[in-house]
């Protein structure tokens, strides 16, 4: 074949060895590419099995790799993508479903779902799944640095008798016993530093920070046995831990998807986020609780009255920072369940 | 680590598509261009991301290899497209050391202090190695009109030029950890941060004077007085925007307590809220104010210094436009929960590729058609051993 049909395909090749750009015409002759010079004379033909292509795309040119380093850049790729079609040669997997528009569309559905998935379901259940798996010294060094920071920031030594501590030590101790045998756990007295510090939590690795508001404001030592019960639930659930897990597994997928876009954003949950419990969670420690109290002859009466003492207080007045209210909203559904238990 | 579209990193060193007509004195200038679509990334992007999610995060690699090679593709040079030739196990390595090494840092001083340190070294003594071997990966998978681009990884060289900017940059971290006085912490963070400019400058001296085309090996011409006055000058307009942010952020709390009254609610409202509502307003407008304004002026600065054999290039951002585009992606990217984000990627990599000019002594056709292939020494396969991505 001396001169090149009508029908062949512009392009440019490249020796590899040097930059200089050689226009040629290429003709898919069988399962062959012909190349033609701009003169027209023939210069090689070379089989399609030995070559390598690049993916098809709408406007980027398309690479023929040669077998001998050489390259062929067709710019106008459309009508050899056709040839290469009738040839039945076709892109990959990945490469087709990126042309098209439906597999495109199934797939952004098939994302949304799974991203919903997995930050209502998948996220979850793995990060209980770790925080069981991991070992206990993991979780004990996580809430000795939460400790740490909550003592720099908010919290100072404890105002109650050194007795007093130890009475509620000893209440706690003998409790659990029946209600949460086994349950690793330490029990601390703190005040906060601003504000009325009505409030307990329970961090990583067992620790349950119970600050001096709590106690005064309680009515009776039942109520403050029955805050405790709760943040016992906390810790028997590892819910501090999976807290942490959790925040961390959305703040990967937000990565993933958005790359540096989400990272400053992804921060936030993990900070602000540490200390409070979803309503999951909060359910789980109130039938933790519950389940506590009966195991110790008393019934969820204590839970609830503390919580109803809460709910009038908040309608009276606003409440500061480390408060139990913004960290166990006490709201209306959550006493009816109790009530029902 | 990872790599952001239109970042010099997506669109490699070089050249033009289209003659831009200028005095007849002046050498020709040609602009690069890129043919990039939204809606044609937007898909790579999604099907990309399902992939990594179903594989749980191993397809990143071959999506990182999709992603880099859409964006090359689409640039072009005096009409000829750029190529990207990593392979994704490569990258898929590189990736898994990148988190071995990140979890090591942020564990390693929980465990102890000594564990922490050693760490450090570790970091220090492999950091020069590894960002070598990122730079090589990257230039030597990368192509244009059939030839490959290059980097000396010269060894010694690596560890006289990175090994000082590691040993600074962690100095805070290892004085720290010796509970050396906090005036003395102090001291050393405010010299690391005088020193900030001058180790990025040597960074990029480093990089951009190793990078070779063929057998053309590129120049960079020191510039760090230039470093330091878009570093300065971006200092001061951080210092701007963030009180541009706090008037915000009061007004945010201000129109918020207005809100809380007009609906009759009494009693002080949730503080934290609004603190936390007003403290995230100041940092998004620092960042969104100043981040593209001094990432373009340096982008300007380095590219403005390096040549590649009589190749020189040029690239006018203005600052405005940029902010403009930035504001926009960013409003449409969260009004859109996300979906907008592909869309975005393409038009800022545009704004900062089509920016960008060749500038050759005669036709760049001509001028290049001379370069020829190194010869690539014994060893330097070993370059495709894993693929880093290192985003400075």
């Amino acid at each position: 074949m001396a001169t090149a049909p009508d029908t062949s395909i512009a392009a440019t090749w490249f020796d590899g060895k040097t930059a200089a750009a050689h226009p040629v015409r290429v003709d898919v002759i069988g399962r062959a590419l012909a190349l033609h010079d701009a003169g027209g004379a023939h210069m090689r033909s070379v089989p399609l099995e030995r070559t390598r292509l690049s993916e098809p795309s709408a406007r980027a040119p398309r690479f023929v790799y040669l077998d001998d380093g050489s390259t062929l850049e067709i710019d106008d790729a459309e009508p050899f993508n056709r040839a290469l079609d009738a040839l039945g040669m076709r892109p990959s997997l990945p490469a087709r479903l990126q042309r098209s528009a439906v597999a495109a569309t199934g797939a952004l559905a098939i994302l949304l779902v799974a991203l919903v998935f997995g930050y209502t379901q998948g996220v979850p259940l793995l990060a209980r799944w770790i925080a069981f798996a991991l070992p206990p010294s993991v979780e004990a060094r996580l809430g000795e640095q939460f400790e740490r920071s909550l003592d720099l920031q908010m919290l100072r030594a404890s105002g109650l008798s050194e007795d007093h501590q130890t009475r509620l030590r000893s209440m706690l101790q003998e409790a659990a016993a029946r209600g949460a045998p086994g349950v690793q756990y330490v029990l601390k007295s703190r005040a906060t530093r601003q504000g009325a510090g009505i409030n307990a939590f329970a961090l990583p690795g067992g620790t349950i920070v119970l600050l001096d508001g709590l106690v005064e404001a309680a009515a009776d030592e039942n109520q403050v046995l029955a805050v405790l019960a709760h943040e016992l639930g906390h810790v028997a659930n590892k819910h501090g831990m999976r807290n942490v897990l959790q925040a961390f597994g959305i703040g990967a997928i937000a990565h993933a998807t958005w790359g540096d876009f989400a990272g400053a954003a992804a921060n936030v949950p993990v900070v602000f986020g540490a200390l409070r419990y979803s309503r999951e969670f909060e359910r789980e420690a109130d039938e933790y609780a519950v389940a506590f109290l009966r195991a110790n002859g008393m019934d969820a009466q204590p839970l609830i009255q503390f919580f109803e003492a809460m709910a009038e207080r908040k309608d009276h007045s606003g409440e500061g920072v480390a408060d139990f209210l913004s960290t166990h909203p006490p709201t209306k559904e959550r006493i009816e369940r109790l009530k029902r238990m | 680590m990872s790599s952001e579209p239109g970042r010099e990193e997506i669109s490699p060193p070089a050249a033009a598509a289209r003659e831009v007509p200028g005095p007849a004195a002046e050498p020709p200038r040609s602009q690069v261009r890129f043919s990039g679509s939204g809606s044609e990334y937007f898909r790579i992007w999604v099907v990309n991301l399902l992939l990594t999610l179903v594989t749980c995060g191993v397809y990143s690699a071959w999506a990182k290899v999709r992603k880099t090679r859409y964006f090359y593709q689409n640039t072009r040079v005096d009409g000829h497209a750029f190529d990207y030739h990593g392979a994704p196990l490569a990258i898929l390595r590189g990736r898994l050391l990148a988190l071995v090494l990140l979890v090591a840092y942020s564990w390693s001083f929980d465990i102890s202090r000594t564990v922490g340190l050693a760490t450090i070294a570790v970091l220090c003594v492999a950091g020069p190695w590894l960002f070598m071997k990122a730079q090589q990966f990257k230039f030597r998978n990368s192509s244009w009109r059939g030839l490959r681009f290059g980097f000396d990884a010269d060894l010694p060289a690596a560890y006289r030029t990175l090994l000082p900017l590691l040993v600074v940059w962690f100095s805070g971290t290892i004085l720290g950890a010796l509970l050396v006085p906090l005036p003395v912490l102090g001291i050393v963070g405010l010299a690391t941060g005088l020193l900030l400019p001058l180790m990025h400058h040597t960074l990029k001296r480093y990089q951009h004077a190793r990078i070779s085309y063929g057998d053309v090996a590129a120049q960079f011409q020191p510039a760090v007085g230039r470093f330091y006055s878009v570093y300065f000058k971006g200092f001061l307009l951080l210092i701007v925007a963030s009180a541009v942010g706090s008037l915000m952020a009061l007004g945010i709390a201000w129109g918020a307590n207005h809100f809380r009254a007009a609906l009759g609610i009494e009693g002080p409202g949730d503080i934290r809220g609004v603190a936390i509502v007003a403290g995230g307003a100041v940092g998004i407008v620092a960042y969104l104010g100043v981040w593209p304004y001094f990432s373009a002026r340096l982008q300007q600065v380095v590219w403005g210094n390096s040549r590649l054999g009589p190749v020189r290039f040029h690239t006018y951002i203005r600052a405005w436009p940029l902010l403009w585009l930035v504001l926009k992606c960013v409003a449409l990217t969260v009004m859109t929960l996300g979906l907008y984000w592909p869309y975005a990627a393409i038009a800022l990599a545009r704004f900062r590729i089509e920016r960008m000019y060749v500038i050759a002594p005669a036709e760049l056709n001509e001028a290049v058609a001379g370069v020829s292939a190194r010869t690539v020494a014994a060893g330097e396969g070993a370059a495709d051993i894993f693929g880093l991505d290192v985003g400075l």
